[in-house]
């Protein structure tokens, strides 16, 4: 007997609890601003050791509570997979394919001589206490002062204090200053031109720490984020990193539907290398660089920012409406260089909870993936870009459609025209006078400020 | 075409397999420790000496994994052994005119008995409208309690075990398998882990792979469940048919109940699984019924027993009818009991035939023709399991009862 294939999706539009496991035997997870829940409800359950977050799946109100045999037979697989993902006697790092993943091998060999997977685990989960210093903590903020204020709250609890918090204000009334005043560490600065690239770029030029971590004012970091971006830098030459980026919660049918249906910021639990091999399994139809990770959760070595330039201006929300960050890991890419994605770092995340806000992010993201995929096609001339504009991007929404048809998931069906719309927004700055041709020279004009009006 | 069926105990050497000069492959058991990690089956060349690095090539694809998993839950079982006292057991063994294979198992149980973590262990055989006396015979020699169930039908021996079991705790086992040496260590695992679970469904791996039929239903998946312990309760986000897709829980060789529950729940459904002519779709009901009692339902590999496949194709084209059929009378069935499930019921059907429709379609297209008729088997009967099979099935049940009566 078979089963209809298994989907992430339940029954939709309902609120959800987002529960934390701690699988070492005995023990629960607690994680501060994270206990309320209702009973009776569906949850999207992660599973950790310790802080090492292990995986996540959703689990019905009938499958709660998790008994015993339940919580040792997923210990036993998680643990076997973080092991042959992480273990240098197992093949880690390991590459990551076309789509972001890993394929996870042991060898016979290999797996009978391992010994005592508990304490390897233990170390494994064993939190960072590297010195942040070296990091500075970038966020850029528009008018939420009340999400920034727990985004900053959530900063100075971090086990190893970053080596200065900048908030980027790009409000036209500064609405961020007085959430920043009398908070030590933190420094405001406001930027009035709009738009996310800016507010970037203008927190790197006035920053000059060795790493630039950036997270958004709707996030609130794990109080071992810091700590775990600067240990991941320690054993990776890559210049840049992305971590995993949890919701904090699934009330509303938007919620819900952003990380159910759309994959919310992604789910994998493994480290992953986004080398050259990955880059060129995907070129000739355009490298998946948003698998690379999310710009909620990303920092970069600032000597990256030297040599391949700022964030394009041209993207990214308040411009085309993002993928400023995967345009960035694709010219890192593209010019040689590595990526490099470690779930240790862990941020929750706010996702939008009203249904037309959804509907205008999804399309904004859209719009903005449409306008890298071309800016990447004209910076390096690989026509790939193109062909997932044009073949790939329709042939999806198709695809979508008619797979929301068939599976009733109303939700994931409602959000296509948005996409639908964002894709043709997109279009429209391929014919844009003056758009393609407008690099901005604040790309690679790390020292000067306020010259680069188009 | 014939395939020697071996194990392997991964924590020894490895040892190069010669196989006989009329075997074309190996179905290959693999464990750790005693524990089971994986099964797979490889071709091979007629008589070939399978050397340790092709054995070292298969083990590296299909059981490093598991020896990773078998290693963190042995450290936890360690750590923390889930001990406790364990209920009191009946296995239950439901068999007609089927003496040497009844004997073949209890051979197996005899042995597994003998270092039993249970502290109560009876055997009960139901023997079901027994055309002479040899299946008496049979268990006496082995000290088995015996009933004797003249309604012929599966479930209706089911059901005489349920009543005249002493066990809290009933395994059924059909009479085509042989256990596994860790069979009752597993069962005993499982419970403990979940004390709480209505019922326990193990691993079932091929006995003998001595045809084609053997051979060709085991790689179309056989009733393999795999190597991961499995939760079932009554609704899922993961599979959003669940619990109407009951088959994926287990099969009905290798069952078992919390007998109090099974009782209050009525017991097993006679007009199911009553042999010819509707033989299936018993298990899929329990188990379905289980869950929807608010009770779950484990599946644990190291549960395991060892059934003896249908021998011929024609056999086997059977079987694929048998599932069908049963799987549809099954959801005529729920779809009366059990209005709360509709939705889901016919989204089952509904999703059954489009898949086995493609099935089809897939095989028509490779022009196979046996794929064909295997499908075609499945599908014709589905489609006489909607058209009112489970009714004539109740009539038929109420002539036997009443006969007997």
């Amino acid at each position: 007997m078979k089963d209809p294939a298994p989907t992430d999706a339940g029954a939709p539009g309902e609120a959800m609890n987002v529960l934390h496991f701690d699988l070492r035997p005995g023990q629960e997870k607690v994680i501060a601003g994270h206990e309320a829940s209702s009973a009776g409800r569906d949850a999207l359950a992660v599973f950790w050791w310790g802080d090492l977050p292990l995986g996540m799946f959703p689990l019905s109100a009938a499958e709660l509570p998790l008994g015993e045999g339940w919580r040792r037979s997923l210990a036993a697989s998680f643990a076997a997979e973080q092991r042959s993902a992480r273990d240098p006697a197992l093949g880690a790092p390991l590459t990551a394919r076309s789509d972001g993943t890993v394929r996870l091998t042991t060898s016979l060999e290999a797996s009978v001589q391992i010994e005592g997977m508990m304490d390897w685990l233990e170390a494994t989960a064993n939190p960072s206490d590297a010195d942040a210093r070296q990091l500075a903590v970038l966020i850029c903020t528009r008018d939420r002062p009340a999400a920034l204020s727990d985004c900053l709250t959530a900063l100075s609890l971090q086990r190893s204090p970053p080596g200065e918090i900048v908030v980027i204000d790009n409000s036209a009334t500064q609405s961020a200053r007085s959430v920043c005043e009398g908070r030590p560490g933190v420094t405001y600065l406001h930027e009035p031109r709009s738009g996310l690239s800016h507010a970037r770029n203008t927190g790197i030029r006035a920053v000059s720490h060795e790493f630039v971590a950036f997270t958004d004012d709707d996030v609130t970091p794990h109080p071992g984020w810091t700590a775990e971006v600067v240990r991941a830098f320690a054993v990776t030459d890559a210049e840049a990193l992305t971590g995993l980026v949890l919701p904090m919660k699934l009330e509303t049918r938007a919620q819900r539907c952003f990380q159910m249906d759309m994959g919310g910021f992604g789910s994998r639990f493994t480290p992953a290398l986004f080398g050259q091999s990955f880059f060129a399994a995907t070129r000739h139809r355009g490298a998946q660089v948003w698998r690379i990770g999310a710009g909620a959760n990303m920092a970069f070595r600032r000597s990256t920012f030297d040599r391949i330039g700022l964030f394009d201006t041209r993207l990214g929300a308040g411009a085309s409406g993002c993928s400023e960050d995967s345009e960035m890991w694709y010219r890192i890419l593209a010019s040689g260089g590595a990526c490099y994605y470690e779930p240790r770092a862990v941020v929750f995340h706010d996702h939008r909870s009203d249904w037309p806000g959804l509907r205008s992010q999804i399309r904004a993201y859209m719009r903005g993936h449409v306008s890298a995929l071309i800016v990447q096609s004209d910076t390096f001339g690989d026509r790939g870009n193109l062909k997932r504009v044009f073949l790939q991007l329709p042939r999806y929404f198709l695809r979508t459609a008619l797979g929301s048809l068939l599976n009733g998931r109303k939700d994931r069906g409602r959000l296509i025209p948005a996409e639908v719309a964002g894709w043709l927004a997109g279009l429209t700055y391929m014919v844009r006078p003056g758009w393609r041709s407008g690099r901005q020279s604040d790309q690679r004009d790390l020292a000067g400020g306020g010259s680069d009006d188009r | 075409m014939k395939y020697r069926l071996a194990e392997i105990e991964l924590s020894n050497p490895l040892e190069p397999i010669r196989l006989e000069p009329d075997e074309t492959g190996i179905g290959l058991a693999a464990r750790w420790n005693d524990r089971l990690v994986g099964f797979c089956m490889v071709e091979c060349a007629l008589g070939e000496l399978i050397g340790i690095d092709r054995l070292r090539a298969i083990a590296d694809e299909h059981f490093a994994f598991g020896i990773l998993n078998a290693k963190v839950a042995a450290e936890l079982d360690t750590h923390a052994p889930l001990a406790g006292p364990l209920p009191s057991l009946t296995v239950a063994i439901c068999t007609k005119d089927r003496a040497v294979r009844l004997g073949r198992l209890l051979d197996s149980l005899v042995a597994v008995k003998a270092n039993s973590p249970f502290a109560h262990v009876d055997i009960l055989v139901v023997d079901n409208a027994p055309s002479d006396e040899t299946t008496r015979e049979a268990a006496a020699r082995y000290g088995a309690d015996y009933y004797r169930e003249p309604k012929v039908g599966l479930n209706f021996a089911r059901n005489s075990a349920i009543n005249n079991a002493r066990g809290a705790l009933i395994a059924y086992l059909d009479d085509d398998v042989v256990v596994d040496r860790g069979w009752l260590h597993g069962l005993a695992a499982a419970w403990r882990a979940a004390p709480g679970a209505g019922g326990f469904t193990g691993l079932v791996l091929p006995f003998r792979l001595d045809t084609e039929a053997q051979i060709l239903f085991e790689e179309r998946g056989g009733f393999g469940r795999g190597f991961l312990r499995r939760e079932f309760r009554s609704s899922s986000l993961r599979m959003p048919l669940h619990p109407v897709g009951a088959g994926i829980i287990g099969a009905g060789c290798n069952m078992a109940f919390d007998t109090a529950l099974v009782r209050s729940l009525g017991g097993f459904d006679d007009a199911l699984d009553t042999g010819a002519p509707l033989p299936g779709g018993g298990d899929l009901d329990i188990c379905y019924r289980v869950l929807r009692s608010g009770r779950s339902m484990v599946y644990e590999p190291q549960y395991a027993v060892r059934h003896e496949h249908r021998e011929t194709i024609a056999q086997l084209r059977r079987q694929y009818w048998t599932w069908g059929l049963g799987m549809m009378a099954f959801l005529v069935k729920s779809w009366r009991h059990d209005p709360a499930c509709r939705p889901k019921q016919s989204a089952m059907v509904r999703w059954w035939v489009g898949d086995q429709l493609k099935a089809l379609g897939k095989a028509i297209v490779a022009r196979e023709a046996r794929d064909i008729r295997f499908a075609w088997a499945e599908f014709s009967g589905g489609i006489q399991g909607l058209l009112g099979e489970y009714d004539r099935s109740l009539r038929r049940v109420a002539t036997i009862r009443n006969a007997q009566s």
